[in-house]
């Protein structure tokens, strides 16, 4: 249980999809559903089949072991292991409270009032069944709570391409401010912050690296890419710059602002505007003069890898070294993606 | 049950079976060829506008645009008929794409990388491409890519979904985003091809597309007899216009004729296994398209698919004698809600009600390897209808579009023991369900 006792919102999203906010503003802890990468998919996978990726089976196990803890779930739409998991989950994981939060694909105006409308239908639901009142007001506060939270986070993630801060540390920061109440999450990073800036500087014999592809949700990838001799100095992942990288606005109805910001946030491959993300990438390229890129796409991620050619093509053709890895969800040594990556680091 | 009481049929494999097919079967080819003929023309007519669309797109609105629909999900069908497919899937592999990617999508990345022709599923570039996600995400994320690659204009159609439990006053709601969506859809082509709405054509066109889809649903209706007139080896092929031409008078030819057939058939108490007809099926997914003799392998024992959720969910009832707004109300409820995605709460009631309504023996499930969406939620599905209807369920794993996937020893033996429990139930043993 949570330090503070807050009661807990557990979601399932795909990306960076559901608005926590609302969540905090009634007065609960959102708790992002994430999975175990070190327990067995076994539960999950008598409902699920075996071809389905091993994350979605993972935060389904995850949540028929552990919704007894949660005052309810919402799942909020991604790709189609949201959409379609969420009827298998609402026959087997016990729960008092389970909502489906429509997201939308695009980001166009019709869109944004999609959003607005699943956005009251949410704050319709939570006030109705748990009896509480979400007002615009505390809404607006929740929405500024997570900009205090994007902000910190913004300030320690500038700190890979300067300090010697593992991968390993960058997730684990990345996961709290999903899975903690955000009160106790700002103070972890700010803790994080203070830590790691009196840290040495870069190290002379680690490459910098964006990376990029399916959401990294488990620190052991993370120490696979440093052991390889590779720092993650951007990212477009989801428990990473996508959650960060905007703010929300606080001018205005914050029901509108939540909306927009949701449908402004650097594009997943879940979401139309594949230029758009590629946009990100080369801007995040740019800016920090990087060289190399590390794509990397989940077993059975259909998203990513529809996406994976035409962005690494496009990324190839402007000069930049790219290397492309399907990988296993697994917490043991990678082989194959050891040896791919003990390939690229060569290449120089 | 059935009316006939044949016994069981003597398991020779080599035994030679023969289906009866209707006598103007071979009339498909005239729809056909005037789809790929007219296709053909509107892609070399420089003021004639092409499309390429998916299932679960409403093509009237095309047709109402003055916009010619060209199906890759079809020309990739064409190529497995054609022993095509595997050459194009690993052709697309060996460019990138995963091995675990729906085959459709890897065939026609292959097939438009190869500038395959049209009789090995090759299509033309269109003028526009237009898709939605309501099927599956494989359906819009294959058409970006191919728009990005091909460098032509794109509108997704975003279909929010409808889970199980979702209420009638929150899909009111999802409808009204279609609507709104259908206007930007139609200032999209306005800008691209300079087509506007014609509210007549597409009032035509829904009117001609209902038709087709009646004489289907009609077609369906006849099934129902024992023994069936008609069975899925044939309706997996005379489905086709009612995929790529709804709307079209030379499709609706067709399905009268195979209709009148279908009459006579019944009227004679015959069947497409007279005589041996013996378990009937419902087949769940889409057939192996490079492997069609499966159909008949199952006629070997006597049986014969007579409902399948595939081919009857190109047949919703479509708005007819409507006003405008109400019929784009309309057709968006139609596009969130196809059988072939039902959610899986409606899936059970939907199967439930087939089983009794065709007097269904056995149900058969396709888990594909390409289809995530589809084969998500039948393991609940199979334990509903075993337990609810007492009825053996197999699920084989397999895939539409790609042979690598089909291994004939394992299905074989899964078949038999289906067959084997479906005849232990029809003498009154327990049935039991296979994994
Ligand atoms: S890893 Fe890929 S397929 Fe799995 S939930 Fe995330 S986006 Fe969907
Ligand atoms: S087979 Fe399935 S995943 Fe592939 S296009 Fe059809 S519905 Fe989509």
């Amino acid at each position: 249980m949570e330090k503070n006792h807050m009661e807990t919102i557990a979601y399932f999203d795909a990306s960076h999809d559901m608005p926590e906010e609302v969540i905090a503003a009634a007065g609960f802890a959102p708790y992002k559903i994430l999975g175990d990468v070190r327990a067995s998919n076994d539960p999950a996978d008598r409902y699920l089949p075996a071809f389905f990726c091993p994350a979605a089976r993972s935060i389904m196990t995850e949540a028929l072991a552990r919704s007894g803890q949660w005052a309810g779930i919402v799942v909020a739409q991604g790709c189609n292991a949201t959409n379609r998991h969420y009827d298998v989950w609402k026959r087997h994981v016990p729960t008092p409270f389970l909502h489906w939060f429509n997201t939308p694909l695009k980001d166009d105006d019709a869109a944004v009032r999609f959003m607005k409308s699943e956005l009251w239908r949410l704050m319709d639901a939570i006030q109705r069944h748990f009896d509480v009142l979400v007002t615009g007001e505390m809404l607006a506060r929740a929405n500024q709570e997570s900009n205090r939270l994007k902000e910190r986070l913004r300030v320690f993630a500038g700190l890979r391409a300067e300090k010697d801060m593992t991968n390993r540390e960058y997730l684990s920061v990345m996961i709290k401010s999903m899975t903690l109440p955000k009160a106790e999450a700002i103070r972890e990073i700010d803790a994080a912050i203070d830590t790691i800036s009196n840290r040495g500087p870069f190290p002379g014999d680690k490459v910098k690296v964006l990376l990029t592809g399916s959401d990294v949700t488990y620190p052991e990838l993370m120490d696979q890419i440093d052991e390889a001799g590779f720092r993650v100095v951007r990212d477009d992942l989801s428990l990473g710059e996508r959650y960060f990288a905007n703010r929300i606005s606080e001018s205005g109805d914050p029901v509108e602002c939540l909306a927009r910001y949701y449908l402004s946030i650097p594009k997943p491959a879940t979401k139309v505007g594949l230029r758009q993300r590629l946009a990100y990438l080369e801007g995040a390229l740019a800016q920090s003069g990087i060289k190399a890129v590390i794509s990397q796409n989940l077993k059975f991620c259909e998203p990513y890898a529809y996406d994976a050619v035409l962005v690494n093509n496009a990324l190839k053709s402007r000069g930049y070294r790219v290397l492309h890895v399907e990988r296993e969800y697994t917490a043991a040594p990678d082989n194959p993606l050891a040896t791919r990556l003990a390939a690229f680091a060569e290449m120089g | 049950m059935n009316a006939e009481q044949p016994t069981p049929p003597a398991m020779d494999p080599n035994a030679p079976v023969r289906v009866e097919t209707l006598p103007h079967a071979g009339d498909l080819r005239w729809p056909m060829t005037w789809y790929f003929l007219t296709g053909k023309l509107y892609s070399l007519l420089p003021w004639k506008k092409t499309a390429w669309t998916c299932a679960g797109f409403p093509i009237e609105l095309l047709l109402g645009l003055d916009i010619f629909p060209l199906h890759p999900e079809n020309m990739a069908t064409v190529a497995a008929a054609q022993k095509q497919s595997r050459r194009l899937i690993e052709h697309a592999e060996s460019m990138g794409y995963s091995r675990d990617l729906c085959s459709y999508c890897k065939t026609n990345i292959g097939a438009v990388d190869t500038g395959a022709p049209l009789k090995h599923g090759g299509i033309a570039r269109p003028d526009i491409i237009t898709c939605t996600n309501t099927i599956c995400d494989t359906h819009w994320k294959w058409f970006q890519i191919q728009a990005e690659k091909l460098d032509v204009p794109l509108f997704v159609f975003d279909c929010p979904k409808i889970v199980s439990g979702t209420d009638d006053r929150t899909i009111e709601g999802y409808i009204t985003y279609m609507v709104e969506q259908f206007f930007d859809f139609f200032d999209f082509v306005k800008k691209h091809t300079g087509k506007k709405p014609d509210i007549d054509r597409m009032i035509k066109a829904a009117e001609q597309s209902e038709r087709l889809s009646a004489l289907w649903r009609e077609i369906y209706e006849y099934r129902k007899h024992v023994p069936s007139p008609y069975g899925m080896a044939e309706t997996s092929a005379s489905f086709f216009p009612l995929v790529v031409m709804p709307g079209v008078r030379s499709g609706i030819r067709f399905f009268e004729k195979i209709l009148g057939d279908i009459k006579q058939r019944a009227d004679q108490g015959k069947g497409t296994l007279t005589g041996r007809e013996r378990y009937r099926l419902m087949f769940e997914g889409i057939p192996f398209w490079y492997r069609m003799r499966f159909m008949y392998d199952l006629a070997r024992y006597g049986a014969v698919v007579v409902y399948e959720p595939y081919t009857f969910s190109f047949a919703p009832s479509k708005p007819v004698n409507l006003g405008y707004m109400e019929t784009l109300r309309q057709v968006a409820r139609t596009m969130m809600d196809v059988p072939y995605s039902y959610n899986l709460e409606k899936r059970i009631a939907y199967f439930k009600q087939a089983i009794s309504d065709y007097r269904i023996d056995g149900v058969i499930l396709h888990e594909n390897l390409s289809c995530r969406p589809s084969s998500t939620g039948m393991i609940d599905l199979k334990n509903a209808l075993q337990q609810e209807c007492d009825i053996p369920v197999l699920i084989i794993q397999c895939d539409m579009n790609d042979p690598r996937a089909f291994s004939e020893a394992q299905i074989n033996t899964r078949i038999e023991g289906f067959v084997e429990l479906m005849e232990r139930r029809k003498t009154h043993s327990p049935s039991v369900g296979l994994d």
